[in-house]
C-alpha cells in the first residue's frame, strides 16, 4: 500500500477549488428562499407588495406566482413534488417562495418583508407519540423470518434460549450539516442550461431537471467538481435547484441561490428517528439461537424514505433463527433521506448494545461473544461471504488496543475524577459493484486525463482515480489529472452507498488499459511512427519496441497528434453465489466525569477489512471521519422536533451539536488489505460509511463499562449519566 | 438586515452625542452583527466605538480595572489577571472560540444577548424581543434554558461566562452617559425578567460601559471556573460555577460562589457562601445551589447538575472536604 497526498488538497487549502456557490457569471442575480412557519396546512395568501418594491428586487415567485415545474417522475430520497406548484404546507421550513434580487442582501431583506397567511392544522410531530400506531412501510416487506427447520416462530426459538434479553433502543433525528451549504448557480445560453450545484452525482441532477424543467437531457450541463461534504444529503435534489434554474430562464440572467445555515436544517433532508426492540436468545456458551429486531422508523409525510433499521440484524451475526420487522411513523416534518450508513448506523447501535448486554448476562467477554457468533455465511440467505477476515480484525484490535485490560466489572476503573471504560463493537458495511464508464485521455504533454461523472465529496475519490490511472500507465500520480463532476463526461457511479471506488475503480483500470491499447495502435500504425509495424509494449509510461523506448507524450508530440483516448465500461458485478460486505472492529475508551457526567472519548482503534485499500492516506481519513460522525451520533446529535409546532427547536449549528476537535482523540485505523477478488480484479469494497457503523454502540458499551449505566436512547448526554 | 447609519467617532463625548433611541454601539460585533443579520436587532444608527480610548488592564490598590474595549483573549492572557483572578481568565478562555475571543470586547460580553432559540428566530414569538407576544420556551425546546430567576414570561439563560466570575467577585461597571458617570455593581446591573424580560439591565438609553472594576480580593488567587457542557469546547454552559475560596490553616474562612448556564442573570449564591463560612461540608453547601429553582420539562436535570458543578468547583479549588 502506498499513501498519496490528496490531489486536490492544495487547491482546497488555498481556496482555488471552485465550489457551486463560488461562481459569479456576468449579470448574476441572487435568490433567497422563503420558508413556511407552520408544519401542516395551506397558504391562504402572501402579501408581497412591500417586498416587490424593495430595492434591487427582480422577481418574487410564490405558489400564487410560480415558475412552472413539471411533476417529478421518480423518487430520489427527496421531495416527491417540485416547489411552489400548490399552496400545501407539509412541514415547517418548506420552500414556499423565491425572491430574486441584484444582491444577496437585497434578496434576504426583501424576503423578510413578505407576510404569509396560513390555514394551519395540528401537525403530527412526535415520533414517540406515534410509536403505538406505527404502520407498515410504504415499500419493502413488513416482516422477514428466517427460521430453522421445525421452528414455527421466532418467539418459540427465543424461548429455547438459556439466556434471553429484550431491550428497546431509540435514536433521534440527525442531520448531515455538511460544511458546504447547498447551493445552485444557473444560467442559460439560448435553450442550453449550465448549472453549478452541490451534488453527489451530476447525473442525478440532469435526470431530475429533465423531468421538472421539461427539457432534453442533452440541453443540461451540470458541473460540480468539488463538494464540501454530502453524507447523503446531496443525493436528492432539493427545492432551490429547480427554482433557481427556472428563475434564471424566466429572468434571462444567471441566478445563484445559497441556502442559509438554518435552511439547511429544513429545506433539505434529515435522518429519521428510530426505535428498535431487540430480543436475543443464547445458549450458555454464547451461541445465538435467536435474533429478533422489531424496528420502527420515522418517515416524512412528504416522501417515502424510511430506515429499515432492523435489517442489519439479519446479516451480521450467525443465528439459526432470525426475525426483523419494519414499521414507520409518518410525521409532518421535513423530508427524511439517506444519511451516512442509512439503517445500519442506527441498526448497529441497537444490535451492538444488545450484544453487550447479553454478554453481561452470560458473564462473557463481549468480544468473545462476537467471536462465537462470527459466521462465514450471510445468515439471512446462507450465501458465503466473499472475503471475510473478521476474526483477524478482532484479534489485532484487541491486542493493539489492550482489550485484556478491560475490567469485566463496570464502574471500577477510575482516573482522578473520571470513570474509565472500554467498549467495542463490530464495524461493517455492505458492498457492491455497479456499472461505470470512464475515459482516459493521453496527451502530448505527457499528462493523462481521467474523467467520468463521479463525485468527490471530500472523500479522496479523485485521488483514487489518479492513483489507479498512474499505476496502470506507470507514470507519477502528479501527471494524472482527474476530472470529476461534469455531466458531459462518461456516466460513472454517483457518490453514495460506499460504491464509488468499488464501481468506478475497475472502470478506471479498464479505461487505462484501453487508452494504452489505443496508444500502442497509434505507435504501430501511424506512418511517421518510429515503431511502425513493430511489436511494442506500453510500460512505465513509455512505448517500447525494437530496442527503442519513448514516453507517450514524446511520441504524440513527434507524430503531431494532440492526444489519444479511450472510454471503457465496467459492468455490474455478475457474481450471484457470494455475498459482499466489509467487516472490522471498533475499540474505544470513554471517560465519564464522576460529578457532572460528561462523557469524553479518550482512545479509539478501528481495524478494517474492506478489501484493497487504494490510497491508505485518504482511506484513513474516511474511516476516521465515519468514527467522528459516530461519536457525534453517540454523544451529541439530536435535532429536536417541537411536538406542538413541528418546528426543529435547535436548527442552528450552535445548538445542533457535532463534535469539534477537542472532542476527538487520536484515532487509530489499521487496514488488513485483503483484495476481494470475487468483487473485482481491483478488490476494493468501499469505505465511505464503514467507520460510522458500530461506533455509537462501541461508545455506549464503553460508557456502561465505565459507569454501570446502560443508556439505550441516543444521544448519551451528561443528563442521562448524573 | 435593515439599512442603518454608521459612524466611528474618536472621542467618548462624540460617541455619546450620537447615541440615543434606535442606536447601538458596535465593539467586536460578535453579538450585534449576528443579531442584525437575523433581524432580531435593527438599529437605525450603529456607532463604532473601537476608536474610543477605552483600553487598558491595570491592577491597582483598589483592584483590577479593565477598559471596556479590551478583547476577551487579551484579558484572559494578561499576567495579573491570570495570577490574581484565575476564575476570570478561565471563564474567558472557556468561552466561544479563539476567533470570537480575539474580537469580542469585555463590555460587549457583558451586554451579549441570550442564546434562546426563540429570541433569535423572528418567526416565533418572544416576550424579550417583542413584549407581550408570548414565551414558547415554557413548553417548547427548553433543554438549555434557565431554572433560576425565571418567570412565566421568560426563561432565557444569560449567556456570559465571565459575568458569572465577575458577579462572584463583586465587580462593578462604570457607565458614561451624556449626564455624567456612575458605577453600578454588576449584580445590580442585571435585572430579572419578571413581566418585562425585554428590560435586561440598568443601562439608560445612550449610556456606555467604559470600564469594569474588580475589587481587590487577595484570596481570589484560589479560584476556578468550571464549565459543564455537552461538548468539550465551543458551546454555552449547561451549568458553570465560579468559585473562590479563602483557605487558611486548612479551614474555609470565606468563599465566593456564582453559577451560570442556569440563571436568567449571572447567579450569585449567598446561601452557599454562608454555609461554607459556617464550616459546612462542600457537599452540604453545594446542595443549596439550586434553591428556588423552577425547572421546565427539558431542563430539570440542571437542578442537580448545578449542585454537582458547584461541588466539583469547590473541590478543584480546595480539595475534598
Amino acid at each position: 500500500m502506498r499513501s498519496v497526498d490528496r490531489e486536490d488538497g492544495p487547491l482546497k487549502v488555498t481556496g482555488a477549488a471552485v465550489y457551486a456557490a463560488d461562481h459569479h457569471p456576468d449579470r448574476l442575480a441572487y435568490g433567497y428562499l422563503l420558508t413556511s412557519t407552520i408544519a401542516r396546512g395551506s397558504i391562504l395568501g402572501m402579501d408581497t407588495g412591500q417586498a416587490a418594491k424593495a430595492p434591487g428586487v427582480l422577481a418574487l415567485y410564490t405558489p400564487f406566482n410560480p415558475v412552472k415545474l413539471y411533476p417529478y417522475a421518480k423518487e430520489e430520497n427527496a421531495e416527491l413534488t417540485p416547489p411552489l406548484q400548490n399552496t400545501d404546507v407539509r412541514y415547517y421550513g418548506q420552500a414556499i417562495g423565491l425572491v430574486v434580487a441584484e444582491t444577496f442582501e437585497q434578496a434576504r431583506d426583501a424576503a423578510a418583508l413578505v407576510i404569509t397567511r396560513y390555514s394551519a392544522q395540528q401537525p403530527r410531530a412526535s415520533f414517540t407519540d406515534g410509536l403505538p400506531s406505527a404502520a407498515p412501510p410504504p415499500s419493502g416487506t413488513p416482516v422477514v423470518d428466517v427460521l430453522a427447520p421445525g421452528v414455527t416462530s421466532i418467539d418459540q426459538a427465543l424461548a429455547a434460549g438459556d439466556v434471553t434479553l429484550t431491550a428497546t433502543y431509540s435514536t433521534p433525528v440527525e442531520t448531515h450539516v455538511a460544511m458546504e451549504p447547498h447551493a445552485t448557480t444557473a444560467f442559460w445560453t439560448a435553450d442550453q442550461l449550465t448549472i453549478y450545484t452541490a451534488t453527489q452525482g451530476v447525473r442525478l441532477v440532469v435526470d431530475r431537471l429533465t423531468e421538472t424543467l421539461g427539457i432534453e437531457a442533452a440541453k443540461i450541463h451540470v458541473i460540480n467538481p468539488y463538494v464540501g461534504g454530502g453524507f447523503g444529503n446531496k443525493w436528492g435534489m432539493w427545492a432551490h435547484t429547480p427554482l433557481t434554474a427556472a428563475a434564471a430562464r424566466a429572468l434571462g440572467r444567471p441566478v445563484k441561490t445559497v441556502l442559509t445555515r438554518e435552511q439547511v436544517f429544513s429545506v433539505v433532508g434529515h435522518r429519521p428517528p428510530s426505535s428498535q426492540t431487540v430480543s436475543l436468545g443464547a445458549a450458555p456458551d454464547g451461541t445465538l439461537v435467536a435474533v429478533k429486531n422489531d424496528g420502527v422508523s420515522g418517515k416524512s409525510a412528504s416522501n417515502n424514505f424510511y430506515e429499515p433499521v432492523a435489517n442489519l440484524s439479519l446479516v451480521l451475526y450467525g443465528s439459526a433463527n432470525l426475525h426483523v420487522s419494519r414499521k414507520v411513523v409518518t410525521l409532518d416534518v421535513p423530508v427524511t433521506t439517506i444519511m451516512r450508513a442509512p439503517q445500519e448506523s442506527n441498526g448497529s447501535f441497537a444490535l451492538e448494545s444488545a450484544l453487550d448486554e447479553l454478554a453481561d448476562k452470560l458473564g462473557m467477554d463481549p468480544l468473545d461473544l462476537r467471536r462465537k457468533n462470527d459466521t462465514p455465511i450471510r445468515p439471512s440467505d446462507k450465501l458465503p461471504w466473499s472475503s471475510k477476515h473478521l476474526q483477524e480484525c478482532y484479534t489485532m484490535g484487541a491486542e493493539r488496543f489492550g482489550w485484556s485490560r478491560r475490567s469485566s466489572k463496570p464502574g471500577t476503573v477510575t482516573d482522578g475524577d473520571w470513570l474509565v471504560g472500554l467498549g467495542m463493537a463490530t464495524a461493517t458495511y455492505g458492498a457492491s459493484r455497479g456499472q461505470a464508464s470512464i475515459k482516459v485521455r493521453l496527451r502530448d504533454d505527457g499528462r493523462a486525463i481521467v474523467s467520468g461523472t463521479a463525485a468527490d465529496l471530500g472523500t479522496g475519490q479523485s485521488t483514487v482515480f489518479a492513483v489507479l490511472t498512474a499505476d496502470g500507465l506507470g507514470i507519477p500520480v502528479g501527471r494524472v489529472v482527474p476530472q470529476l463532476g461534469d455531466s458531459a463526461t462518461p456516466p460513472a457511479a454517483n457518490a453514495g452507498g460506499s460504491g464509488s471506488t468499488s464501481t468506478n475503480g475497475p472502470a478506471v483500470q479498464l479505461a487505462t488499459d484501453a487508452a494504452k491499447a489505443a496508444m500502442v495502435t497509434l505507435a504501430t500504425e501511424h506512418d511517421k511512427s518510429p515503431f511502425k509495424g513493430q511489436e511494442v509494449t506500453f510500460s512505465n509510461g513509455e512505448i517500447r519496441g525494437g530496442g527503442r523506448e519513448m514516453p507517450f507524450g514524446d511520441l504524440l508530440t513527434l507524430l503531431d497528434v494532440p492526444a489519444v483516448e479511450a472510454t471503457a465500461t465496467s459492468p455490474r458485478s455478475p457474481v450471484r453465489d457470494h455475498a459482499f460486505r466489509s467487516f472490522g472492529a471498533h475499540f474505544c475508551e470513554v471517560r465519564v466525569n464522576r460529578w457532572t457526567g460528561e462523557p469524553r472519548v479518550s482512545r479509539w482503534l478501528c481495524v478494517v477489512d474492506a478489501g484493497t485499500i487504494v490510497n491508505p492516506k485518504t482511506a484513513r481519513s474516511q474511516i476516521a471521519g465515519g468514527i467522528i460522525m459516530g461519536i457525534g451520533q453517540a454523544l451529541l446529535e439530536d435535532l429536536r422536533i417541537e411536538p406542538e409546532t413541528g418546528r426543529f427547536g435547535n436548527a442552528t449549528m450552535a445548538d445542533y451539536l457535532v463534535p469539534i476537535n477537542a472532542d476527538i482523540p487520536d484515532i487509530g485505523v489499521e487496514f488488513l488489505d485483503y483484495p476481494d477478488t470475487l468483487l473485482s480484479d481491483l478488490g476494493a469494497r468501499g469505505i465511505g460509511e464503514f467507520g460510522i457503523v458500530g461506533a455509537a454502540g462501541a461508545v455506549a458499551n464503553a460508557i456502561y463499562n465505565a459507569t454501570g449505566k446502560r443508556i439505550r436512547d441516543l444521544p448519551i448526554t451528561l443528563d442521562k449519566l448524573l | 438586515m435593515r439599512a442603518f447609519d454608521f459612524a466611528a467617532p474618536r472621542g467618548i463625548a462624540g460617541a455619546l452625542r450620537l447615541a440615543g433611541d434606535g442606536s447601538a454601539f458596535l465593539a467586536g460585533g460578535t453579538t450585534l452583527v449576528d443579531l442584525m443579520k437575523l433581524n432580531v436587532l435593527a438599529p437605525e444608527h450603529v456607532i463604532d466605538i473601537n476608536r474610543l480610548p477605552l483600553r487598558g488592564i491595570r491592577l491597582g490598590p483598589d483592584g483590577l480595572h479593565i477598559g471596556a474595549l479590551e478583547r476577551m483573549d487579551d484579558i484572559a492572557r494578561h499576567g495579573a489577571v491570570a495570577a490574581q483572578y484565575p476564575l476570570i481568565s478561565q471563564a474567558l478562555l472557556l468561552s466561544a472560540s479563539p476567533q470570537i475571543r480575539n474580537m469580542a470586547s469585555i463590555g460587549g460580553n457583558l451586554m451579549q444577548r441570550t442564546r434562546c432559540g426563540y429570541f433569535r428566530d423572528m418567526a416565533t414569538s418572544c416576550n424579550k424581543r417583542s413584549p407581550g407576544s408570548g414565551c414558547p420556551a415554557q413548553t417548547g425546546d427548553n433543554r438549555g434554558h434557565a431554572v433560576l430567576g425565571t418567570s412565566a414570561s421568560c426563561a432565557a439563560t444569560h449567556a456570559s461566562d465571565v459575568a458569572v466570575a465577575l458577579v462572584a467577585l463583586d465587580a462593578s461597571v462604570r457607565l458614561r452617559g451624556r449626564d455624567g458617570e456612575r458605577s453600578v455593581r454588576l449584580a445590580d446591573f442585571y435585572l430579572l425578567p419578571g413581566d418585562t424580560p425585554h428590560v435586561e439591565n440598568r443601562l439608560r438609553p445612550g449610556e456606555l460601559i467604559t470600564e469594569v472594576i474588580v475589587p481587590r480580593l487577595q484570596w481570589a488567587r484560589h479560584s476556578t471556573y468550571v464549565k459543564v457542557r455537552d461538548r468539550q469546547s465551543y458551546e454555552f454552559a449547561l451549568a458553570s460555577a465560579a468559585v473562590a475560596v479563602d483557605l487558611r490553616g486548612g479551614k474555609v474562612r470565606d468563599a465566593r460562589v456564582a453559577v451560570g448556564g442556569v440563571g436568567t442573570v449571572p447567579w450569585r449564591l449567598p446561601a452557599v457562601e454562608a454555609a461554607l463560612r459556617a464550616g459546612q461540608s462542600f457537599e452540604r453547601a453545594s446542595a443549596l445551589a439550586a434553591e428556588g429553582a423552577r425547572p421546565l420539562a427539558g431542563n430539570s436535570f440542571k437542578v442537580e447538575l448545578v449542585q454537582r458543578t458547584v461541588l466539583r468547583a469547590l473541590m478543584e479549588v480546595a480539595g475534598s472536604r
